[in-house]
């Protein structure tokens, strides 16, 4: 048994629980836990449910369309896989990121930087504002009714409406660089279609300022959550994991959009550096278990009992050696300094790591702003691609890349026949390297707060508190929003009903 | 002095002709839009499409191989003639598999444009899915039939305009399906060039040039300013490489 | 003298539900921004991702984001139409299937090996889950009009949130909605 509380010896003995959808509005993930006879914790899972089989059907495609196409695997950081598919297929027309025969021109770097970055920014926003906040401004045990952005509407105006502009902020950047605000078309093998327009420059310099002194607000606010009850933000779903990284080659500084892999070990010493996402695969490995359509991913050499890991906010702050903004790395300092030396491994940290990232992305977009390149340039390399006849595999080009998606590293990897169509793709998603992670973080609650005790819908929040705060991306995956609606039923082991709980999506427990 | 053009009458519009136009060839003179897929000013009328029909008294004929005469009198709105535009383009869409969201002809499609203009929202009828071959062998130009909605434009444009026998039409009925005329079947294995009108003129996203697609950002797309009504009547067609 | 200001109208419920859907629906309706705190002073959300403020009841207008990949989609799909007086499919998942249904000329069985079988750096003796947990995916993907009755369509890939603006606004206030040039549009 690989890991503490996956699977029961004896599963028929043992009573089910369902947290069945753990997201309602898709149905793509839910938690089960079995009880013993003394209701304590013996199995808990978090399942992913959906299929939709992307990898799959994009071959056969034409290579230009995948960077189109592979954003719709989620809505909420569509950017991510628009430029990831966008990174690895400059390589099979031929264009090296950086220097080689066919560089990307400048313009076209600088107009994918600033489109990433303000999908980190707005989706950062999102997941604070929209859909962690109210838990954490309230408690968990609060009034369910007033557990929402409206809540937040209502009793703190500003915060919410600082928590909307700053989202509505990333995603016009992402309308000035990619035509529309989800699913644009900017990005395309080789290089950018579209320079930042000069009313769009205007627009977003003009705001700049202030939505910068926002973003440190926000730092601010999960800073003073935190302080206001360290040992519940220490501890709470607290999972001590190894982190990996994309960050900046040679200094290690806090990089999102090109990088290489840094590996920590759980107690902060460094196990790799250094190491190009081109060898993904020497790196990581896949488990599939017969009970979630989310592969498990670890470190090839550890295997999967040693060698998983997490992925994330939490993670790159503290895997970077700085950050190169000065406001964000003022404020990593403080986060630093906060856990006295330790490494921060409780779930809550997330929403202050995630808030650094707020702050560091916006920075970068300030400093972006002043690029000439964008508003003047070549827009694509003229890159050497030639078509042939394909079917044969020897003209088969190949490309992987790597980018930090707002929750994670994310890896797509494609080969293109001569003939241009798609022949081959693998993608490893944020949320997937997280997945061993979220089901210990679900465990660590569950054994912390369940066992034994009546069911409530304060002990089933707070399930959903702990999974939330990864960010979870279950539709690229499946991302988690909101409140969960939660039907737990208890059944005795011969299948009679014991107890459940029902709870509506307004918050309200029914039993 | 010459005399005054015989006149028709569409939607009481006065709409001029010369002898021996077509009612849709005299109104996209004039500036007036006739819903249209399969025909283009170059070639001869198809009548396939049937989105051109207008009604004349009792009576619905195709504006593509209607001769304009004086003095008619032709609908081309109203409810039911709407309607039924609406359900040959729902036909179309459920009958191929148009994924609009990752193709790159959008807003650039005359399908889509055609549709969008005729505000149709949703497919009204089940989805056909049909399995249907991409083929990649051309160097220089892709075939998706997913996309074609048998318009026959490729296959008048190559015989018609560049003296060549690049595409048929075959089968019959639901069958009916755009054939390349090599031994293989194979577009690699035709003469077809990447600046023939054939490998240009298709409306919808079926014959693509390679390596090229989305070059074009959202904003600028020919649809994105303007509906297909309000636009000129172009050559259509891809631009030559 | 004056009589009593008449009792402000009944808020209208609104509720919400991404099926095998990308999110990008729901993220387009929040690109409304701020006239989002306008929109919550005229309708409740009801079994909605955004907010949880009243009972779970009887609906005016259920948004369904996503098509129907799995047979839990396809319950979910019902419970909202036996649930919601005016049921929109909203987005092309959710109207043609979309992107998902590209996998329909595939065999999900072959799809499934491919995926958690073949793939490159995948350990040895991996299958194909097949948990009594997981919902049994369907043979093809089909659009939410194919299994219940839909009132309307908002078309889009994600739809605008002007769009969803002038779509909500035009239902609010009793009219058939009516999207022009530049709202209405597939991808």
């Amino acid at each position: 048994m690989p890991f503490d509380l996956e699977t029961a010896a004896h599963p028929e003995r043992l009573r089910r629980v369902a947290i069945d959808p753990v997201s309602r509005v898709e149905g793509h993930g839910k938690v089960t836990l079995l009880l013993d006879e003394a209701g304590r914790v013996q199995q808990a899972r978090l399942h992913i449910v959906e299929f939709r089989g992307f990898e799959q059907f994009i071959v056969g495609r034409p290579y230009w369309e995948v960077p189109v196409m592979v954003q719709r695997l989620c809505g909420i950081c569509p950017v991510s896989h628009h430029l990831a598919a966008s990174k690895a297929l400059d390589a099979v027309v031929g264009v090296t990121g950086r220097g080689g025969a066919h560089p990307l021109p400048a313009s076209a770097t600088a107009m994918r930087r600033l489109m990433h970055y303000g999908q980190v920014m707005q989706s950062h926003a999102l997941h604070f504002f929209h859909l962690a906040s109210p838990d954490l401004l309230f408690g968990f045990d609060s009034e369910p009714q007033r557990r929402h952005i409206v809540g937040v509407a209502e009793a703190h105006p500003e915060i919410a409406r600082q928590g909307v502009l700053l989202r509505q902020y990333g995603q016009e950047v992402i309308r000035a660089t990619a035509g529309k605000r989800i699913h644009g078309t900017g990005s395309v093998p080789g290089g950018v279609n579209r320079l930042l327009s000069d009313d769009d420059h205007a627009l977003l310099k003009g705001q700049a300022a202030e939505r910068i002194a926002w973003a440190e607000g926000a730092v601010a606010l999960a800073a003073r959550l935190h302080e206001s009850e360290p040992a519940l933000y220490r501890h709470f779903g607290e999972v001590p994991a190894m982190m990996l990284s994309l960050v900046r080659p040679g200094d290690g500084a806090m990089e999102l959009y090109d990088g290489v892999l840094r590996v920590r070990h759980a107690d902060g010493s460094l196990l790799l550096d250094g190491h190009s996402d081109q060898r993904y695969l020497d790196l990581i490995e896949e488990e599939v278990r017969p009970w979630s359509y989310m592969k498990f991913p670890y470190l090839r050499a550890l295997g999967p009992e040693r060698g998983w890991y997490r992925v994330g906010p939490l993670a790159r702050v503290q895997n970077c050696s700085h950050i190169p903004t000065p406001r964000a790395e003022a404020a990593r300092q403080a986060f630093v300094a906060a856990a006295g030396g330790a490494v921060a491994h409780g779930a809550l940290s997330t929403h202050w790591a995630r808030m650094i990232e707020l702050l560091y992305a916006m920075e970068v977009i300030a400093e972006l702003l002043d690029e000439p390149a964008l508003r003047a340039g070549e827009l694509t390399a003229s890159a050497p691609r030639q078509g042939g006849p394909g079917g044969d595999s020897e003209g088969e080009r190949e490309g992987i890349a790597s980018i930090e998606a707002p929750c994670g590293t994310l890896i797509h990897h494609y080969r293109v026949g001569r003939d241009e169509l798609v022949t081959h793709c693998n993608l490893i998603v944020s949320t997937t390297h997280n997945n061993q992670a979220m089901n210990e973080a679900v465990r660590a609650v569950a054994r912390h707060y369940f066992d034994g005790r009546a069911l409530t819908e304060g002990l089933l929040n707070r399930i959903e508190v702990a999974i939330r705060a990864y960010d979870p991306c279950l539709s690229c995956a499946t991302h988690a929003l909101g409140r969960m609606p939660l039907d737990v039923q208890l059944s005795a082991a011969d299948g009679r009903p014991l107890d459940r709980l029902l709870r509506d999506g307004d918050g309200r427990c029914t039993r | 002095m010459t005399p005054a053009a015989p006149l028709f009458l569409l939607d009481g519009h006065p709409v001029p002709f010369k002898p021996g136009e077509t009612l849709i060839e005299a109104a996209t003179r004039a500036g007036r839009h006739i819903p249209h897929l399969c025909w283009h000013p170059g070639f001869a009328p198809h009548g396939s499409c049937r989105l051109c029909m207008v009604a004349i008294g009792e009576r619905q004929l195709a504006a593509c191989s209607t001769a304009a005469e004086a003095g008619l009198e032709v609908r081309l709105h109203g409810e039911a003639l709407a309607a039924q535009r609406r359900t040959l383009l729902q036909l179309l869409f459920v009958e191929g598999n148009h994924f609009c969201p990752s193709c790159e002809r959008s807003g650039a499609c005359k399908l889509q444009a055609e549709a969008c203009e005729a505000g149709v929202e949703g497919p009204h009828f089940e989805q056909l899915y049909p399995d249907r071959p991409v083929d990649a062998s051309h160097p220089d130009v892709l075939l998706d039939l997913n996309r074609c909605i048998l318009c026959g434009l490729c296959v008048r444009a190559s015989a018609q305009h560049d003296g060549k026998a690049v595409f048929a039409l075959g089968g019959r009925g639901l069958g009916t399906q755009l054939v390349v005329g090599s031994a293989s079947g194979r577009l690699g294995d035709t003469d077809l060039a990447a600046s023939d009108l054939a490998a240009r003129i298709c409306p919808v996203g079926a014959i693509l040039p390679k390596r090229r697609g989305f070059a074009v950002p959202i904003g600028q797309r020919r649809y994105d300013a303007a509906p297909i009504s309000a636009l000129p009547e172009t050559d259509d067609g891809m631009p030559p490489p | 003298m004056n009589a009593a200001p008449p009792p402000a109208p009944r808020k209208l419920r609104l509720a919400t539900v991404s099926l095998a859907g990308c999110f990008g629906c729901h993220m387009s309706f929040l690109d409304i921004d701020e006239r989002l705190f306008a929109l919550i002073e005229r309708v409740e959300f009801d079994r909605s991702p955004l907010t949880d403020l009243k009972a779970v009841g009887r609906c005016d207008i259920g948004l369904v984001e996503g098509g129907l990949c799995n047979a839990e989609n396809v319950q979910v799909l019902r419970e909202f139409r036996a649930h919601c007086k005016t049921l929109v499919a909203v987005g092309a998942c959710a109207i043609n299937g979309g992107l998902p249904a590209q996998r329909n000329h595939l065999r999900i069985d072959e799809l499934l090996r491919a995926v958690y079988q073949q793939r490159d750096g995948l350990a040895a003796g991996a299958q194909v889950p097949d948990d009594p947990e997981l919902p049994l995916p369907l043979n093809r993907v089909h659009p939410i009009h194919e299994v219940v009755h839909i009132d309307y369509s908002l078309p889009g890939c994600p739809p605008s949130a002007d769009a969803f603006w002038q779509f909500l606004t035009d239902l609010m206030a009793g009219r058939t909605p009516q999207l022009g040039h530049g709202l209405m549009h597939y991808d």
